[in-house]
């Protein structure tokens, strides 16, 4: 790979845990960060970032590291600086391998070997039986902006759906205040919306909050609700060479008391 | 005793900020030594015991001052030690950047004082602002002098040219938050090797092609743990175990503008990492290797 700055802010963005389970396929690697078994998190990385991309197709590529230390290996020539990374990993118990050299000074190397383990079992949120009901699309710079001006002492939001206007409000409830932002698929954040019935979610903002610097290296949003209320959230990055990659959250409801 | 020094010239003011304002980074408190020739700015660990200060910042008095007259306690003892809060001299000196004048003194007012007289230009008159700032001071007394003398130092295995400071810094910066020790390791053959190692992860960044200044080789390694790693010739590399925030805390140095950064190791025992500027300005940093 000729960069990992774009794949260092992204594992950034969704290191809220000390270690994430690295995997990777034909496609693509994905880490994946879990939450209190509330929310998950993963980084894909589509194989045509990299230059070059072998996996072997007769076993599973799957360990657990820290994330904390794959970004600092990541970042080790600074944030300023690109550097190109080469990646190893031979095999189960085997450290994970990074080569990185910085490309404005030639004369400098770094190599990492950073420790491995098994990787625990995921949760299975995704629900085959479950609909998908709704579906948005939105920037993420405004959405952003939308979820840094809500109340941060809130413990609860409050996500409204509806085919009718206003399409989507996000309410908070305050120690003595409620305060509600509506926005109409009019607006221009919103890039396409579909949604079948009403429904209203309630989540923990602390959640919905974790995605805050994904969104800040994103472009695009998807929001999807499934009818047994779980949210999907698909981040898209965009780099400047056209290439892509993505996150992704899911975030469990908070029910009904 | 007495003591007083004029600076006008910017290029020297603006070095001479960057150096007070590294030291008090670097440490709390350090000693001023002003002798006819040079200042200097000494700053030991508090437990040190015998070995080398943290730091020895050399500043020849004639490339900065336009007066300097400098009288000691007698014929015998003409230099002066003062202690200082190293804070209290960055501060004042934060104007200094745009001044047209520094004068500075020894005074006695409640206590001895170092006093600074700052002068300024205003941006809309002719006229200028004086700002006088007195810094407390302790004068070291003679009997102690001795605890401040000139670092002697083991003869180094090897010396060897940093890269870009900067550079340096942030790679040291990563490791640290990884790990408290790193091993400096340097090569005859102009290698340097900065190497972390934890329970997660291992990491060394190697930096080649540097300057060699000096090489006393070859090394004896017979008493350390054999590591066959290394395909070199491990009689021309020498290293050090060190704390990797005090090494760091060097690498802040990179503010002021320099000619070049060296380092020197005493195999196993001893950092020193010795920066030079244009105007003769030699800032030294010991760091005493960590032993197991």
């Amino acid at each position: 790979m000729d960069s990992g700055k774009t794949l260092c802010s992204l594992l950034k963005a969704i290191q809220f845990q000390e270690s994430a389970v690295f995997c990777a396929m034909q496609e693509g690697l994905k880490l994946t960060v879990e939450e209190g078994k509330c929310v998950q998190a993963s980084a894909y990385i589509p194989a045509d970032n990299f230059n070059e991309y072998h996996v072997r197709d007769d076993v599973d590529v799957l360990f657990k590291i820290s994330i904390a230390v794959l970004t600092e290996c990541l970042n080790i020539f600074g944030s300023a600086e690109e550097s190109s990374l080469k990646m190893y990993y031979r095999c189960e118990g085997s450290p994970l391998l990074l080569v990185l050299q910085a490309q404005s000074f030639s004369n400098v190397m770094t190599d990492c070997e950073i420790a491995t383990q098994t990787a625990d079992t995921l949760l299975e949120l995704r629900d085959e039986d479950a609909e998908e009901e709704s579906k948005l699309v939105l920037k993420a710079p405004a959405f952003l902006g939308l979820l840094a001006d809500l109340e941060r002492s809130c413990d609860i939001i409050e996500i409204n759906l509806s085919p009718e206007h206003p399409n989507l409000s996000i309410v908070t409830y305050g120690m003595q205040d409620r305060s509600c932002i509506e926005i109409p698929k009019s607006s221009d954040m919103v890039q396409s919306f579909t949604c079948e019935r009403a429904v209203t979610l309630k989540y923990q903002l602390y959640h919905i909050r974790l995605i805050m610097k994904a969104l800040a290296v994103s472009n695009k949003v998807v929001l999807r609700c499934s009818s047994n209320g779980l949210l999907l959230l698909q981040l898209k990055l965009e780099k400047e060479d056209q290439r892509q990659m993505f996150s992704e959250f899911y975030i469990v409801p908070l029910l009904d008391d | 005793m007495k003591f007083r020094a004029v600076m006008v010239d910017t290029g020297p003011m603006r070095e001479f900020t960057n150096i007070v304002s590294t030291i008090s980074k670097l440490s709390k408190e350090c000693v001023l030594r002003l002798s006819t020739e040079k200042l200097y700015f000494i700053v030991s660990e508090d437990n040190s015991g015998p070995s080398p200060p943290m730091l020895w910042c050399e500043i020849p008095q004639d490339t900065f001052f336009s007066e300097y007259q400098i009288v000691g306690v007698d014929d015998e003892y003409r230099d002066i030690y003062l202690g200082l809060v190293s804070a209290n001299l960055s501060k004042s000196l934060a104007t200094l950047k745009t001044a047209k004048c520094l004068k500075m003194k020894l005074t006695k007012k409640q206590c001895p004082c170092l006093t600074l007289e700052i002068e300024t230009p205003s941006s809309t008159s002719q006229q200028t602002r004086q700002v006088t700032h007195d810094i407390p001071v302790i004068v070291i007394p003679r009997k102690l002098w001795s605890e401040f003398h000139e670092p002697r130092i083991p003869q180094p295995d090897m010396s060897i040219e940093l890269p870009a400071l900067k550079q340096l810094r942030t790679t040291i910066d990563r490791m640290k938050g990884m790990c408290p020790e790193v091993v400096i390791r340097a090569s005859a053959e102009g290698r340097l090797t900065l190497q972390i190692k934890t329970d997660m992860a291992k990491v060394s960044t190697r930096f080649k092609d540097l300057r060699v200044m000096a090489f006393e080789g070859p090394i004896d390694h017979s008493d350390s743990e054999t590591e066959t790693q290394t395909i070199e010739d491990i009689s021309k590399t020498c290293y050090c175990r060190v704390d990797t925030k005090k090494f760091s805390m060097f690498l802040s140095a990179d503010q002021i503008s320099h000619n070049a950064t060296v380092c020197s190791i005493v195999n196993k025992k001893l950092v020193i990492l010795c920066l030079q500027t244009e105007e003769n300005v030699k800032l030294q940093c010991f760091i005493t290797g960590i032993v197991y």
